[in-house]
């Protein structure tokens, strides 16, 4: 032991009670909350208690469809930032060594990148009036502005970019641990690359699939700029609404009670593929 | 005409590398247009917005804020986080493993709902739109990225070089800062970096702080962007881009900065 007990104490309490004060308290107080009663224009009914807040997340057609929205969002932008991050990250891997760093500078790149910048320049490239549709116009090819934003098409593009080098960096993590003498293995047994690559090395990077896979869709659900910049006032998400629900309805126990529905989804996620990461692990 | 495989793979990888760069192209080219939407070829250039927005005193009150969370938040982080990563690493206390996970929790909170659960409890406790407070938020969503590059950079560290430290009689934090510490930095700088970047970057937890008439630069981008497409936030966000750039690329070349992401 290289330092004692107390002194491990002294050196762990001050971020610990920093992160009691500012993170812990403000979650547990926001729970009774999430348990009053609201009326619109009057504020927070003194003294009375109720789980409407939480049922209307299910029963509520409005509130229904956002969670299903933002379920489905979170899913397709998984899809495609698995199905385009894969061919990249094997690139990055397996490809000429002089390109790897280049690579993943361009990959970090726009991931350190202000996110309320790389939205906006999605919406110059988007917009009604934008560089994309502007283009068309004057070649011809189309006489009115095609809908790319307000709408699932920009939050889609605008998340994929957001979320694809986080898939990108856990897949390189993930091909880096499969030695290439599996591959030479399996080409001396006949498989060809391709046979070899879906029989071998796609199997053996799933743990770090199922990690990218889990780390985009939990960032997804919880995304609030990009579907606020992109998706406008009219294509919600959870996120965006609890922003509403707080900042204009004013409604903090419906927020809240939204707030705890989708740390929950976060959370269970997260554990469940830990559980599920342990067992294949266990059997590999 | 089949293609093999591998060429496949590398025509998708190089799509990919420009479709992530394709805001940031797009952003520098809105920057640099005299006309307010953008046309390709451009019909002018310009650096008019540039002057424009540095003089304009509502993105410099910005910036400033921005700058001063950023910086004392990450440093905070730094200060707290390290200590806290020295001693889980040392195993100096029982359970060291549900510390460790308490102090990665805001990591996997959705940011929105730590910013409403701040709303409400600065609201309660009276302390809305405090700078002091704008600092505690930003030390919650940045010290996990301290934290785990700590952590991880620790792992790395032969213990016994510490304990030889010991015995030719430094003291524990002797020891600790001349020896342990010099060897971690690469990776502290790279957390350091994430953290900057993180505070920075910050919408979801900043905005619910904000007084009336406090921004922060994404803050004040954000709101400026729903009432359209502003050539003023195209200039201020090539700004950014080049400074991101610019951090990335020194990063790069004083610690090998791609080994740590």
């Amino acid at each position: 032991m290289i330092i004692r007990r107390r002194t491990g104490a002294a050196l762990i309490s001050p971020l610990a009670l920093v992160l009691i004060a500012c993170f812990a308290a403000p979650i547990i107080l926001m729970l009774p909350t999430s348990f009053r009663e609201y009326l619109p224009g009057m504020g927070i009914t003194p003294g009375s208690w109720t789980i409407d807040n939480y049922a209307q997340i299910i029963l509520d057609d409005y509130y229904r469809e956002v969670v299903w929205r933002t379920f489905g969002l979170g899913l397709l932008v998984t899809a495609i930032a698995l199905a385009i991050g894969y061919p990249l990250a094997l690139m990055i891997v397996r490809g000429p060594e002089r390109w790897r760093v280049p690579l993943i500078l361009l990959v970090v790149f726009p991931m350190m990148l202000n996110l309320v910048v790389r939205s906006f320049g999605w919406i110059a490239l988007l917009a009604n009036r934008g560089l994309l549709n502007n283009l068309l116009i004057d070649l011809g090819l189309i006489d009115t502005p095609l809908k790319l934003m307000f709408n699932m098409t920009g939050v889609v593009i605008g998340l994929v970019h957001i979320y694809l080098p986080f898939m990108v960096l856990m897949l390189v993590a993930a091909i880096q641990a499969v030695p290439r003498d599996v591959e030479a293995a399996a080409s001396t047994l006949g498989a060809g690359r391709i046979r070899s690559f879906f029989m071998v090395t796609l199997p053996l990077t799933a743990s770090g699939i199922l990690a990218g896979s889990i780390l985009v869709f939990v960032l997804t659900i919880s995304a609030l700029v990009t579907p606020r910049m992109l998706g406008g006032a009219t294509y919600r998400v959870l996120a965006t609404v609890i922003y509403d629900e707080y900042m204009q309805l004013l409604n903090w126990p419906g927020g809240a009670a939204l707030a705890f529905a989708l740390t929950l989804a976060a959370l269970v996620i997260v554990w469940a593929s830990g559980r599920l990461a342990k067992r294949w692990g266990g059997m590999a | 005409m089949t293609l093999a495989p591998g060429r496949i793979v590398a025509i998708i990888a190089v799509l990919v590398v420009i479709f992530l760069q394709v805001p940031v192209i797009v952003t520098m080219l809105a920057a640099v247009s005299t006309t307010s939407y953008l046309t390709i070829p451009p019909q002018g250039l310009t650096l008019h917005w540039f002057a424009e927005v540095l003089s304009d005193p509502e993105y410099l009150k910005a910036i400033r804020l921005s700058l001063i969370l950023a910086v004392s938040s990450t440093t905070l982080s730094l200060v707290l986080g390290v200590a806290a990563a020295w001693a889980i690493h040392s195993r100096a206390l029982p359970g060291s493993e549900a510390i460790a996970s308490f102090l990665m929790a805001p990591l996997v909170f959705p940011s929105v709902v730590i910013g409403v659960a701040l709303l409400q409890y600065v609201s309660l406790l009276r302390l809305y739109g405090g700078t002091g407070v704008l600092i505690a938020a930003h030390v919650v969503i940045t010290v996990p990225y301290i934290v785990r590059a700590a952590l991880s950079s620790l792992g790395g560290v032969d213990r016994s070089l510490e304990e030889a430290a010991r015995v030719l009689g430094a003291t524990g934090f002797e020891a600790f800062r001349l020896v342990t510490l010099p060897l971690i930095r690469p990776g502290l700088v790279a957390g350091a970096l994430f953290a900057l970047v993180t505070s920075l970057d910050n919408v979801p937890v900043t905005i619910f702080l904000l007084a009336p008439g406090q921004q922060t630069l994404p803050v004040l981008i954000f709101s400026s962007v729903e009432h359209g497409v502003d050539p003023g936030v195209a200039a201020i966000s090539t700004i950014m881009i080049i400074l991101t750039g610019l951090i990335l690329l020194i990063a790069e070349r004083r610690t090998g900065f791609h080994r740590f992401v």
